[in-house]
């Protein structure tokens, strides 16, 4: 007993010996802001277990410095965080920043006591009864070998209820993610440091919903902004941003958190038939790529939250990128995600057209339908006028007094003043038929039919693409950015068919 | 057979033995065997370790042994150096210590059993010789030859000691010959793998007034196994020849090709920092410990005020078409000169670059890969795309002169700009090789090289520009 209260008083004692320095303990943020960017090419719904953007988060913390040069342990900082892109500003003079990526866990703790002395409990089954006695570990790297007073043993290979008792963990191992500095103070100090740092593991996206108003010529045209955190560090009453716009990433190096069980290799463990392998020393083998992502990984523990009072992002610039502040402090919580109004647009003017991609697509001589598509002017004049950032995009329409879905589409990043076209579907009431006339040498006559079974009219577009030029046409064909178009109106219940001879551009 | 016969003899004292061996080893925390370290690293995961340690030395030849030296070291380079020492024969052990290793090292050696039993909790010493350790330990017990616990039931296996090659971490062992006994010092030094650096720049972009605030720092990455303890450290920016390493079967991943982009124009400016040959120096101003999976971090660039301006830049391929518009990209362009720019020679790494939001914070707008940059440099860096500044090219007309084998293309860009400000983008139309010529241009076009053309095209706020051009090409 008097043996390991020394040994207390040593470990006690250890930073000091160390460095020469304090430790000082900052367990969490006092306020955090925490600005979301989103995968470059992501659409749909979120993986929580597989995100693709990123955040960047900026911690307000509260530290007391001792005059001189102390180690400030910031703890609760995210997993993800890219240990290059950290800033510390504040109260004083930064030495230098670290980064440990090696964690608090069963395996990095015996690890540490290598050469240091830990108690060996053994537990008899038959009578209850404790013995513990003072070891020394010797290895922990392929299986854990102690020594005692007696000799050397291997721990938990004699088949004994066994295990390693620690007096203290050392001042390095953190049980979160932790950054530390070392900062060097004239004299005492008191005051804010502000933390900032780049972190994998976040993303959003923005979904856009429209409903056809009942007088058919405007929508409402909504956007929810969702963002995810991925990572296992949770920002309660967080200034959350989002960011909109693509930005250059570069592929950063950095080294993964470390944690692990103790390794148990016995031999003999059970029974002696049961005989490893050679013994195979560690390698320095070159890092293991990152994990793939788990497909049908189990959705626990994870919140989805709907803000019900329909708080709406404030919209800014940011140099050329677009961000969105959500107005009130929210908790970004570990695991979940958030959802709030990116854009109300409630009076916004539309037109849907069928469209036939290109002529010479379809030379079977069947039916084929045509793309539904919306397209919008984004400009005020229209009910819009607003950067629209890339999302997956609904429509719907009433029936009945109950939402209709039309369909679903994706739409990329619009500035104000673009047309925006979002492809809805493939719809099989418009349908076009595509025959060859005649083909002769480098020339052609084709007919194009394109029919439609809705009680109202439709508008229709097909285009002229390609190394094709038409020489003349049944119908006027409008020329536009180097392409030819046929844009005719469909009568309710009817078809249109155009007739165009062409020569081959050689 | 000696040696089994020597090792009987110690038998008897042997838990004797233990109880007083075990104060001497256990060592005082926190120390470690390394001496005065000193440690360069270069930039492609390849470090030069130099460490003195004092060692009591008998006169004549003597086997040490070096512990807490690089897990990843490469023993082909390591020498030892010191004052009338000659180097033997010099060993790296990677032999670990483990329960297997431990027993098949063992044979025709005595342990210690200590049998309970399960029922009453009684125990029951033995000492049993090891015969054989092929699937299956076969012991001598007495006179009878037992398997060790085949009746599964708990035993302890005591060992007396630990073969000397058995090593918790990798060990390097030097037998050498010293001309005179005592205390000395020795130096060795050797290659390692598992620590880098490279650089990492924040720099706070203050757009309207075209000014940047720049911090460099170094960032150091310790995988190598083993911490540095109080290591004095340079880092050398540069490419030493790079040869290809295998470590232990595996083949090194290749370096990365450096990405497109940074230095536009190279300096000719020589940085006031300390160089050897072609290479910068960075001394670490005091002694750190670089710890194992250690991500470090120290100062050593801080610019107020360099001027930098923002630019728009668009490639198009030739024949690039596209149906919806496209975002130019944002570029940051500033100087490392002394004149006007950063004044140093930037090591390679990451600019990550910040601007102020509406509320004064700074966020996050991009980063971009620089290589080796001297001092007097032109930089430009994407660091992303524009949002509100698009343009879109397309092909307009393209027709085969009359009979002759030539081809005219007519090129349209229209470039927009949803932003309040008036904005210059900078067009470039690749691929202009060959005997290429700009027949007609609706502005004077600048040709960068016989493959690209450029042309500045002013936007105004909330606006469209319009650029037409006409090629005469053989296809």
């Amino acid at each position: 007993m008097r043996a390991r209260l020394i040994l207390a008083v040593a470990l006690a004692s250890m930073p000091a010996l160390a460095g020469a320095q304090s430790v000082v303990t900052s367990p969490k943020a006092d306020k955090v802001a925490v600005t979301v960017y989103r995968a470059p090419y992501g659409q749909g719904s979120m993986d929580l277990n597989w995100l693709q953007g990123f955040a960047m988060v900026r911690e307000t913390r509260r530290v007391s410095l001792p005059a001189g040069e102390s180690e400030v342990r910031f703890e609760g900082v995210a997993g993800g965080i890219v240990p290059q892109s950290a800033l510390v500003e504040g109260l004083a003079d930064v030495v230098e920043k670290n980064r440990d990526a090696k964690l608090l866990s069963p395996g990095t703790l015996i690890d540490s006591f290598l050469g240091k002395r830990v108690h060996l409990r053994r537990t008899s089954i038959a009578t209850g009864a404790v013995r513990e006695q003072d070891a020394v570990v010797r290895s922990s790297g392929g299986g854990v070998v102690l020594q005692t007073a007696e000799g050397f043993e291997a721990l938990r290979c004699t088949g004994l209820n066994e295990t390693p008792i620690a007096d203290s963990v050392p001042p390095t191992l953190s049980a979160k993610p932790t950054l530390s500095v070392r900062l060097r103070a004239a004299r005492p100090v008191a005051g804010t440091v502000t933390l900032t740092y780049l972190s994998s593991g976040f993303d959003w996206r923005a979904h856009y919903v429209a409903t056809v108003a009942p007088s058919g010529d405007r929508m409402s045209l909504f956007a929810w902004l969702t963002l995810a955190n991925g990572d296992e560090t949770g920002f309660a009453n967080a200034d959350a941003m989002a960011v909109a716009g693509r930005l250059n990433r570069e592929n950063v190096d950095h080294v993964e958190p470390e944690a692990s069980a103790i390794a148990i290799t016995c031999w003999p463990s059970q029974r002696t038939d049961q005989i490893p392998e050679e013994a195979i020393p560690p390698m320095a083998a070159p890092p293991p790529p990152p994990p793939p992502p788990a497909a049908m990984a189990e959705r626990g523990g994870e919140d989805i939250v709907l803000s019900g009072s329909r708080i709406q992002a404030q919209r800014e610039n940011l140099g050329d990128l677009k961000l969105y502040r959500i107005p009130i402090p929210v908790s970004v919580a570990a695991r979940s995600q958030k959802q709030v109004v990116l854009l109300d647009q409630p009076q916004s003017h539309f037109a849907l057209l069928y469209r036939w991609p290109s002529f010479f697509q379809n030379q079977a001589n069947v039916p084929m339908p045509t793309n539904l598509v919306l397209r919008m002017e984004n400009r005020t004049d229209q009910g819009l006028g607003l950067p629209l950032p890339a999302g997956n995009f609904t429509l719907f329409t009433a029936r009945a007094a109950r939402p209709f879905l039309l369909g679903e589409g994706y739409m990329t990043d619009r500035a104000v003043g673009e047309t925006v076209e979002v492809i809805m579907e493939l719809s099989p009431s418009v349908t076009v038929t595509q025959r060859q006339l005649t083909t002769k040498g480098s020339e052609g006559e084709t007919e194009l039919t394109v029919t439609n079974d809705q009680a109202s009219a439709i508008r229709f577009e097909a285009e002229f693409k390609g190394d094709r030029k038409p020489l003349g046409s049944s119908e006027q064909l409008t020329q536009r950015d180097g392409a030819y178009r046929w844009t005719p109106t469909v009568p309710a219940n009817g078809s249109r068919t155009l007739r165009v001879r062409y020569r081959l551009r050689t | 057979m000696r040696k089994f016969l020597l090792l009987g003899c110690g038998l008897a004292a042997a838990p004797l033995f233990a109880q007083s061996a075990i104060e001497p080893v256990l060592p005082s925390p926190s120390r470690t065997a390394q001496g005065d370290v000193a440690v360069t690293i270069y930039n492609q995961d390849r470090a030069l370790v130099q460490d003195r340690r004092e060692l009591t030395l008998p006169a004549g030849r003597s086997r040490q042994e070096f512990p807490d030296v690089s897990a990843q070291i490469r023993p082909e380079t390591v020498t030892l150096t010191g004052n009338g020492i000659g180097i033997v024969e010099q060993n790296f052990d990677f032999d670990l210590l483990t329960p297997a290793a431990m027993m098949q090292k063992a044979v025709g050696e005595t342990v210690t059993l200590v049998r309970i039993n399960p029922a009453s909790g009684a125990e029951t010493r033995e000492r049993a010789r090891i015969l054989a350790a092929n699937g299956g330990v076969v012991m001598q017990i007495g006179d009878r030859i037992e398997v060790l616990r085949d009746d599964g039931l708990p035993t302890r296996v005591i060992f007396d000691r630990v073969p000397e090659q058995l090593r918790a971490r990798p060990t390097l062992s030097v037998t050498l010959d010293a001309a005179h006994g005592g205390r000395q010092p020795v130096t060795l030094n050797y290659l390692t793998g598992g620590l880098g650096w490279s650089a990492d720049y924040v720099a706070l972009f203050d757009e309207p007034n075209g000014k940047m605030n720049v911090q460099g720092w170094i960032t150091l990455t310790n995988r190598s196994g083993t911490a540095f303890t109080n290591a004095r450290t340079l880092l050398v920016a540069g490419d030493v020849n790079p040869v290809q390493q295998r470590y232990r079967g595996y083949a090194l991943p290749p370096p990365p090709p450096p990405p497109p982009g940074g230095m536009v124009r190279a300096g000719t400016e020589s940085a006031g920092r300390e160089r050897l040959g072609g290479f910068y120096l960075y001394p670490l101003a005091e002694r750190t410990t670089i710890a194992d999976k250690q991500t470090k971090q120290v100062s050593f660039l801080d610019v107020s005020g360099a001027p930098a301006d923002r630019a728009y830049e668009y490639r198009n391929p030739w024949l690039g078409t596209v149906d919806q518009p496209q975002s130019a990209s944002s570029v940051i362009r500033f100087s490392t000169g002394r004149a006007g720019g950063l004044g140093d020679a930037l090591p390679a790494g990451t600019v990550r670059v910040y601007q102020r939001d509406a509320r004064g914070n700074p966020q996050f707008v991009g980063e971009h890969a620089i290589g080796h940059t001297p001092m007097g440099s032109s930089m430009s860096l994407a660091t992303g795309e524009a949002f509100d500044i698009k343009i879109r090219p397309v092909v307009a007309e393209r027709t085969r002169v009359n009979t002759s084998p030539r081809w005219r293309t007519r090129m349209l860009y229209e470039v927009s700009n949803a932003s309040a400000v008036p904005v210059v983008v900078e067009v470039v139309q690749q691929g202009l090789g060959g005997d290429t010529r700009i027949t007609d241009e609706t502005m004077k076009s600048e040709r960068l090289n016989a493959d690209e053309a450029l042309w500045r095209v002013s936007v105004p706020a909330n606006g469209r520009a319009a650029l037409s051009a006409t090629f005469d090409t053989r296809y």
